[in-house]
């Protein structure tokens, strides 16, 4: 269990503050942040590299703020691996067994170097190796103690996209086997979906929002939440009740005003606001939709097409505002869209996100 | 625009070869000027052998109180930023400016008979004038500033998530130090030292003022030359120019390999 309680650490001119976060025994926590947003400083902080101003850390429930690094059981991979040059890959990995006997150590890089396709390189030299094999071996070195902690700050940042998606595997992998607790840090919400099960995003220091990935990706809590994410197209503007009559069949009906654009939307206040659009829930069509139609229609033109595997997602002008929606790709083709066509957009009342 | 090209070029060559004839030529004319039946005749006269002597030992053991003293400020200097960092790095620095006859005043007023730490010293029979201990003194003044910018250089190009790293796998702060800075570092802090120990060697200034007896080489030197005149000293000379191109072949087979710097 890693506990961080109202963690502050001071480093120059930056400051974390008051960093709450738990991750469960044996989970997978994930904190995602911009550059320069204290993410690294926050693995720091658990390892027992840089000192607290104020607050406490608790891992394995103990309390372990004043504790030195050596004492905390913990693994550490930083981005760009810093494998030890002057060793071989087998005395990397080998670094901190303590266990004795060279039988049980030379084991324990065998099972490590087995696990990640590391026994052909076992003794070479660091020097040459690739971004992938780098960074397996600074996971294996960091595993071989068997830590119960295991910190990973942004592991996946510095490969190429079919190594990156390689290891995300052997990551989820990795983590099930061992049973680590695991907190990796990272830029990329798609880590975040495929890996944690608890993500906190940092902004300028402070977690600005935590949960789980999947309530943190639907419901963000704020716009810079929203657009750092990804969630959806953030607009800005007025909520109004449809009804100032609590007993009215729909007690919560609501309009919401952006510019030109007016939504029919869910919400419990009145007042400024921000509307997040995900674009999965925009429907496009290039006339009526069959069935129920959904409360928010609206004319729009196509701007752009961009395709991808599976889906592909449309930009559409709607009096000015340009919103994002996501079909598959065999809608794509279906509706044969292009840049300039006239279609309907449509979105569910209840599927508009309110700040 | 060519031409100018090549005259600029023709000219940084003949001022280039100037400036190297003018540094090796008196070298090699010293080299020349030396036959092989005066060197002979060198290595069997018992003071310059008994100076020649004295000169390494002591030049070791500055170098040794060097390492020992230089290489931790030259850790702290270049991993911990505490407060007057520039300060100390400054002071250290300062006798490379300097002049070495000063040096030596101000040893001499310092680690004097006169001085409260001279006396303690000299109570302890740690003679510092006219004595060994002061010609330690006077090396280990002027070669100490070299120990500690290269250490401090060696240790800047090692990058300090090395030994984050080593402490999370179990090390101690020094238990990271030793098995991992310390080897990183290990050739930059040894041409500093190697370094550190020609230009104790090559010592004169200050020894000359703080100890004259018994001689080091630079003195002795200096002494047949200003009594016997020209032929008198270049034996000697050839002997210790010989040792300074020994350590300079040292030093640039221990330069630190930049690619390791570099691929950081």
């Amino acid at each position: 269990m890693i506990r961080l309680e109202d963690v502050s650490v001071t480093l120059g001119n930056f400051s974390l503050r008051d960093v709450s976060l738990e991750v469960p025994p044996g989970g997978y926590g994930l904190v995602i942040g911009p550059t320069g947003s204290g993410k690294t400083t926050l693995l720091e902080a658990v390892a027992g590299h840089v000192a607290l101003r104020n607050g406490r850390i608790l891992l394995r429930g103990e309390d372990v703020s004043r504790e030195a690094p050596e004492t905390r059981r913990v693994g550490f991979v930083y981005q760009h691996y810093h494998l030890f040059p002057h060793f071989s890959v087998r005395e990397n990995i080998g670094y901190g067994i303590r266990e004795p006997g060279a039988g049980s150590r030379d084991q324990r890089v065998l099972e490590l170097a087995e696990m990640l396709g590391l026994v052909p390189l076992l003794d070479r030299g660091v020097e040459g190796l690739s971004g992938g094999e780098q960074q397996r071996v600074a996971l294996a070195r960091a595993l071989a103690p068997r830590p119960s902690i295991l910190l990973l700050d942004e592991p996946l940042a510095a490969v190429d996209p079919a190594t990156r998606r390689a290891l995300r595997r052997e990551l989820r992998l990795l983590h099930e086997r061992e049973g680590v607790t695991t907190l990796q840090v990272t830029h990329d919400f798609e880590d975040a979906m495929r890996l944690g099960d608890v993500v906190a995003v940092l902004a300028g220091g402070r977690i600005a929002q935590s949960g789980s990935p999947e309530s943190v990706f639907r419901f963000p809590n704020s716009p810079f939440v929203a657009e750092f994410i990804g969630t959806g197209t953030v607009l800005r503007g007025v909520v109004e009740r449809a009804s100032p009559d609590p007993a009215a069949e729909k007690p919560f009906g609501a309009r919401f005003r952006s510019g030109t654009l007016e939504l029919e939307v869910v919400a419990e206040r009145e007042g400024e606001a921000y509307a997040v659009l995900r674009p999965a829930d925009l429907l496009v069509s290039r006339g009526s939709l069959p069935g129920p139609a959904p409360r928010n229609r609206l004319a729009a033109t196509v701007t752009r097409v961009e395709h991808g595997s599976a889906v592909a997602h449309v930009s559409v002008d709607v009096s000015g505002i340009g919103l994002v929606a996501a079909i598959t790709t065999a809608t794509a083709e279906e509706l044969a869209l292009r840049p300039g066509d006239p279609v309907v957009v449509s979105i569910k009342a209840t599927a508009i996100h309110l700040i | 625009m060519i031409e100018r090209h090549s005259r600029w070029s023709l000219v940084a060559w003949l001022l280039a070869a100037l400036l190297v004839l003018f540094v090796a030529g008196p070298l090699v004319r010293l080299l020349i000027q030396a036959s092989p039946a005066s060197l002979g005749q060198a290595f069997r006269d018992p003071e310059l052998v008994a100076s020649i002597w004295l000169t390494v030992v002591t030049a070791s053991v500055a170098t040794l109180l060097s390492l020992l003293l230089g290489v931790p400020l030259a850790y702290l200097l270049a991993r911990v930023p505490f407060p007057g960092r520039r300060i100390v790095a400054g002071i250290v620095e300062l006798p490379v400016v300097v002049p070495h006859p000063v040096a030596g005043i101000a040893l001499l007023l310092f680690l004097g008979r006169q001085s409260p730490i001279g006396r303690v010293l000299a109570d302890a029979g740690l003679e510092i004038v006219n004595s060994v201990g002061g010609i330690v003194a006077g090396m280990l003044f002027v070669s100490a500033p070299i120990v500690v910018s290269a250490s401090r250089e060696a240790f800047r190009a090692v990058d300090p998530k090395l030994e984050r790293v080593a402490r999370t796998l179990g090390d101690t702060a020094w238990g990271a130090f030793r098995r991992v800075t310390l080897p990183l570092a290990g050739r930059g802090v040894l041409a500093g030292a190697v370094l550190s120990w020609a230009r104790s060697v090559s010592e004169f200034g200050s020894i000359v003022i703080l100890t004259f007896n018994p001689k080091v080489a630079s003195i002795l030197i200096y002494d047949r030359f200003t009594l016997f005149g020209l032929p008198a000293a270049v034996p000697a000379a050839v002997v210790l120019l010989l040792m300074a191109l020994v350590v300079f072949l040292l030093v640039q087979l221990l330069a630190p390999d930049r690619t390791v710097g570099d691929r950081r």
